[in-house]
């Protein structure tokens, strides 16, 4: 009995584990204390910086290949000049090390009412690998399915997650600040003495822009009038963070879908060599 | 299985060194995701500190005890700490310290109430008192005249309602008082403890300086308590009122003993009936003016009133003796019982007030603290009060 469940779990962990794996670390990231947590943002950071950076810099040098197979000759040793070098692997990891940042500090403040909705992303992103990879398999070079499904589903699920994820933001009930400075919202708004760290600074740092958002959206239409500066502040600062946050998280979970092909494939290569 | 063809439409194949040349795979991405991220938190932790230092660089001078101190940043926020915690602690002290005036004053005010008590209770049961309740029993309201009179004989008479009233203005002026005790006992506190922790004081950032004058704040903050308006129902007043409004009297004269006693006199008065009843009411003066012939009419009104008195005279006196008998003891137990409830409601209620004002002192103190900080421009993060989230 026990062996039948193992024997049909296995092969699906053995899938999705790094899913679980990375959601795991997440739920643990924004569940922790915040003293155990400034402990935990320089191997949580590196972590997720890394894991963002792998995605990003596989879908980089694809995209690059795939560009200088159009106009280079076969053997003309540009494509390993223009392959993707230092900048590249600089600019995404900065890149990833930024998103990296934004998601985690986002993931401390994020009420539980939304976890529910990453994990659904999670599962509509196996669902989605697994029906993609059998429709594209007729159609791509083998060796570049996986990296080709990665390609296409960054967009349809950063959209869904960014559009979901703004719907909750405008669903879930805000601190009222109609009428309100903006000086005296953030007074009231922003815990005035939180950890004193690092990670508590980013942590106003977010929670200012949050209420800055609110306060604009809320202040919009003063009297009847419609602010447009301030209407555009607020539903921008709305979309940017709420986007950027969808965006860092599909990267994420990609990425480590990367990682982990990188990995087996090193794995059994070193087998290989060690068979010969 | 892709041809070599196939691959290299998309570019040239890789070989493995050369791809991990440049750290795309193995651990050599960790590292430098490590490297960057442990320097760019090297980088923002400085910052971050150099923009703390630059905001709270400035030092304050606080003025406690008549003495200024001059504090730097981090022991201007300890010294908050404790301020807070020795007003938190003042209110279990303020309790403390009035209860024994409490206890004392109103002991003293409810000594002649209880010392009424007896005097009230012979007069109920005299013969005097006995008959006056008979015939007020009959004619008219026996309760209303009960309360008046109760409230004549013990509350007026005995210099219980005076002795209130005095309490009623004692109580917040010795409150006040110890407050303002309270208040320097803190200041003198807080000044022991931080004299030695000052800053060496630098001339040149004159301007920096933030001065908060805290005995200002604190006697502010006393001071509004001198004004008993504010009082009226936090304190005294509202207790002093209950004690004497008629809810008192009603109590006293509604104990179980008490209306067994009325009981008593009702019977007597329908024993008597109508007749008698209007006879007694009226005298015999009425039957005698509307008597159509002479004095010797009136002379015989008279004598039938005569009789009519003597006769309910000889039968009922012996009722009013058992009934003294009866009743005196639970009259005197409940009147007693009543007294003593009363003076513990009023205890009750000083002792509330005494709360209610610690917890207006905290409050006030800590308005006017942070009035004194804003206009001394303290940063939010180093608030006295409520700054700790």
């Amino acid at each position: 009995m026990t062996r039948d469940a193992v024997a049909r779990w296995l092969p699906r962990v053995r899938r999705d584990g790094h899913l679980a794996l990375v959601v795991a670390i997440l739920l643990l990231w924004s569940l922790v204390g915040s003293g155990l947590a400034s402990l935990l943002l320089l191997p949580a950071w590196v972590i997720t910086a890394q894991l963002i950076f792998a995605g990003g810099l596989e879908a980089a040098r694809l995209r690059r290949r795939a560009w200088l197979g159009q106009y280079l000759r076969i053997g003309s040793p540009w494509h390993r000049w223009l392959r993707g070098g230092l900048v590249m692997i600089a600019w995404h990891q900065l890149l990833g090390i930024l998103l990296a940042l934004l998601l985690l500090v986002k993931l401390r403040l994020l009420s539980p009412v939304y976890w529910p909705l990453l994990l659904v992303g999670i599962a509509g992103l196996a669902l989605l690998r697994c029906v993609m990879r059998r429709r594209l398999a007729r159609h791509v070079i083998a060796e570049y399915v996986p990296a080709v499904t990665r390609r296409l589903l960054v967009w349809p699920l950063g959209l869904l997650l960014t559009v979901s994820l703004v719907l909750m933001a405008l669903w879930l009930p805000q601190p009222y600040l109609v009428g309100l400075g903006w000086e005296e919202a953030l007074m009231r708004h922003v815990p005035a003495d939180g950890h004193d760290s690092l990670l508590g600074f980013f942590e106003r740092l977010a929670r200012v822009l949050e209420v800055t958002q609110y306060w604009a959206m809320q202040n919009a239409t003063e009297r009847g009038e419609l602010s447009e500066g301030l209407a555009l502040v607020g539903w921008l600062l709305l979309f940017l963070v709420q986007s950027a946050f969808a965006w860092a998280y599909v990267r994420l979970l990609l990425g480590a879908e990367t990682l982990r092909e990188a990995t087996l494939e090193a794995l059994s290569m070193k087998r290989g060599k060690e068979r010969e | 299985m892709t041809t070599p063809g196939e691959s290299a439409g998309l570019g040239a194949p890789v070989s493995p060194p050369e791809s991990r040349r440049w750290g795309a795979h193995g651990w050599q991405p960790w590292g430098l995701s490590l490297l960057l991220v442990v320097l760019l938190m090297v980088a923002l932790a400085q910052g971050y500190k150099a923009l703390q230092n630059r905001s709270d660089a400035p030092l304050f001078r606080v003025v406690v005890s008549g003495e200024t101190l001059i504090l730097d940043a981090e022991t201007h926020a300890a010294f908050g700490r404790e301020l807070a915690e020795l007003t938190q602690a003042a209110h279990p002290r303020l309790l403390q310290e009035m209860q024994p005036w409490i206890d004392d004053r109103v002991d003293a005010s409810f000594a002649p109430l209880e010392a009424a008590v007896p005097a009230y209770l012979d007069w109920y049961f005299s013969l005097r008192g006995s008959y006056h309740r008979l015939g007020v029993a009959i004619v008219g309201d026996l309760d209303e005249w009960l309360e008046a009179q109760l409230s004549e004989r013990l509350i007026e008479e005995s210099g219980f309602a005076s002795a209130l009233a005095e309490l009623q203005e004692d109580f917040p002026a010795q409150l006040a008082l110890t407050h303002q005790a309270l208040a320097q006992d803190i200041g003198r506190t807080l000044h022991a403890r931080f004299a030695d922790r000052q800053a060496a004081e630098t001339s040149d950032s004159a301007d920096a300086i933030h001065t908060i004058d805290l005995d200002l704040s604190l006697s502010q903050a006393f001071q509004g308590q001198w004004d008993t308006a504010r009082w009226g129902t936090a304190g005294a007043g509202a207790v002093v009122g209950f004690v004497t409004s008629r809810v008192l009297v009603q109590r006293l004269a509604s104990g179980a003993a008490a209306r067994g006693a009325r009981v008593v006199a009702g019977r007597i008065v329908a024993r008597l009936g109508v007749h008698g009843a209007r006879s007694l009411a009226t005298g015999g003066t009425a039957t005698a003016a509307t008597a159509p012939t002479g004095p010797g009419a009136l002379l015989a009104g008279a004598a039938t009133t005569a009789v009519a008195l003597a006769g309910f005279a000889g039968t009922e006196y012996a009722l009013l003796k058992a009934e003294e008998g009866l009743y005196r003891a639970d009259m005197a137990a409940e009147l007693e019982a009543e007294v003593a409830r009363a003076r513990a409601e009023v205890k009750g209620m000083l002792e509330s007030g005494t709360a209610g004002s610690a917890v207006v002192l905290a409050q006030r103190l800590e308005g006017a603290t942070r009035r004194a900080e804003e206009s001394g421009g303290v940063s939010e993060r180093y608030r006295i009060f409520g700054g700790d989230g």
